[in-house]
């Protein structure tokens, strides 16, 4: 089981999705209608860029120290899904961007 | 499991009967059944490649401009043309809903029939293709749509599982935000949405969306005002229905009659849902799927219909018109408007589907109608792991095994042939192939036995009318 989980934490950045409704969002719109939220997840484990190795670098050499820094790449999403429109508890209707991710990568 | 599959043979040899049924039946249908009809770009081609021809169609289309029937018909090189065209091929052509050049194609229609008809007649004929597909597979999808979801069955909405639906297919979701997010963008503050840009969006909507998903939007079925008050609103109303005031009917029959695509459509829906005495379901040839087509067919247009409250007793339908006003065309005012606010085969139509129930009649093969099967039943399809797949069991949930006859009516007439492609699965995201035939899943034997049990008992639910 925990070999599981170590593996499941392992998978590489991907696109996954889950069914929830707009009230469960929470934007701040109350809507029983089911929508598909897609999400990026995953780690990434390709090796970093010349620049995250340099990075670190200069963080283990106190050469950066206040400053808040990534040494490593994230799993975002590269493009996102197109708007979606629902109808509210309330008869109007809504419309939302930028809601789903569309494709994942590492950046 | 080896009962499963038995059911599912024999499922399968329902669905050839039923395509083999399908023929005769289609015949049956069509008016003009005795001979072909061929689309109206088609004709036209083939009207231009022979020279007798193409020369009275242009004299013809000259007669016809901006002139009525009876001038033309004074004109003898008018009367000569008309008659000799009624012998080409343009004089039966067709045209397909949706189709590549429909414009063009009715355009084409209209170009002859305005000179065949009486042009102010009450009904015109439709110039589209009688709808020959097969009726029970919509009505075999909404019955199984709406026998799902069992937790929530005793409160369920099924206008909201209607939503869903179409949220969780990605066509259907990118076209209904399109048309909802077109429809309810405010102009200014006098001009409350673009009404052009709304009706063109909603009719992308229902011509590219399958009917499986905005039937089940636009006739779900209620037993609460929310539910109703949802199904009202599919088509943003307060955009694409309702206006500052509402015209006369015959006013607005006149202005939808300008437009050719218009006037197509309520011709298809006067063809379509027109009441007939001499069927069980009043509507003609018994067949649902053509009228609840040919009134989806409508939206979009300046004869948009629908459903004028959120009452969930009594389901009335109608234009944004009126029969203030007529004058003397009082009586022809509301003869037009009750088509739509009192049309029993409309309105069986549209409860039927809500319901899941269809009536599989044709005059030539009495068979008995396909039934739901019954509404309690359990969703048989559920994934067993729903983490992994929060995809769309909606989708695979069909169970179609579909003649190709819809599909290839062009190809070959005569040779309809059944592919029932056992075993398949559906991968998950796309559409149903209408000429694959789904397995759904192990646990559905219960769900084939439905099936089979409704398809062979049909004059139970025949009485039950």
């Amino acid at each position: 089981n925990r070999m599981k989980r170590a593996r499941a934490r392992h998978k590489p950045c991907a696109l996954k999705e889950l069914e929830v409704s707009i009230s469960e969002l929470g934007l701040g719109f109350m809507s029983d209608e089911i929508v598909l939220f897609r999400y990026c997840s995953g780690t990434c484990n390709a090796p970093g860029q010349n620049y995250d190795i340099s990075l670190q670098n200069m963080r283990s050499k106190k050469k950066i120290k206040k400053e808040k820094v990534r040494a490593r790449p994230c799993c975002r999403p590269l493009s996102y899904d197109d708007e979606v429109s629902f109808l509210d508890n309330n008869n109007r209707y809504h419309t939302v961007n930028k809601l789903s991710a569309k494709e994942c990568g590492c950046v | 499991m080896i009962l499963a599959n038995a059911l599912r043979v024999l499922l399968c040899l329902d669905e050839i009967l039923h395509s083999l049924a399908g023929p005769s039946s289609l015949a049956g249908h069509d008016p003009h059944g005795w001979r072909t009809p061929v689309d109206c770009v088609r004709a036209n081609e083939l009207c231009a490649a022979e020279s007798s021809c193409s020369s009275r169609y242009r004299t013809l289309r000259q007669c016809l401009a901006g002139r009525d029937r009876n001038t033309m018909l004074a004109n003898k090189e008018c009367q000569a043309a008309l008659e000799v065209l009624q012998e080409s091929p343009l004089y039966d052509c067709r045209c397909k809903r949706g189709m590549k050049k429909e414009l063009q194609c009715l355009q084409i229609y209209w170009s002859i029939h305005l000179g065949l008809t009486e042009g102010e007649e009450f009904y015109e004929a439709s110039p589209y293709e009688p709808v020959t597909s097969r009726l029970s597979d919509i009505f075999r999808l909404a019955s199984i749509f709406s026998g799902m979801d069992p937790a929530t069955n005793s409160k369920s909405n099924h206008c909201l599982d209607a939503a869903k639906a179409c949220n969780l297919n990605d066509n259907c979701k990118r076209l209904r935000s399109g048309y909802i997010s077109t429809c309810s963008k405010e102009i200014s503050a006098t001009e409350r949405c673009n009404r052009r840009k709304c009706h063109k969006a909603l009719r992308q909507f229902f011509d590219r969306v399958p009917s499986e998903y905005t039937y089940r939007l636009l006739f779900c079925s209620c037993k609460d005002q929310a539910c109703a008050e949802r199904r009202r609103q599919t088509i943003v109303p307060s955009c694409s229905y309702e206006d500052k005031e509402k015209p006369n009917c015959l006013d607005l029959r006149n202005m939808c009659r300008t437009d050719h695509l218009c006037r197509s459509r309520l011709a298809d829906f006067h063809t379509n849902c027109q009441v007939s005495f001499q069927s069980l379901t009043s509507c003609p040839g018994d067949n649902y799927q053509a009228c609840l087509g040919s009134y989806a067919g409508m939206i979009g247009f300046d004869m948009t219909p629908n459903y004028i409250d959120s009452s969930t007793s009594s389901i009335t339908v109608s234009p944004w018109c009126s029969c203030k006003g007529s004058g003397n065309l009082e009586e022809e005012c509301e003869k037009f408007l009750r088509d739509f606010t009192e049309n029993p085969c409309l309105r069986n139509a549209i409860q039927a589907f809500g319901n899941g129930t269809d009536v599989n009649l044709s005059p030539k093969n009495p068979s008995p109608p396909v039934t739901v099967p019954p509404k309690t039943e359990n969703n048989p399809n559920l994934p067993d792991d729903v983490n992994d797949s929060n995809t769309l069991y909606d989708t695979s949930v069909i169970t179609t095994c579909t003649s190709i006859q819809e599909h290839g009516q062009k190809l070959n007439k005569s040779k309809e042939q059944n592919v029932c492609i056992s075993e398949t699965q559906l991968p998950t995201d796309s559409m149903p192939d209408p000429n694959t035939f789904l397995d759904p899943k192990a646990s559905s034997s219960r769900h084939s036995a439905g099936v089979i049990l409704s398809t062979i008992s049909f004059f139970l639910v025949k009485l039950a009318l």
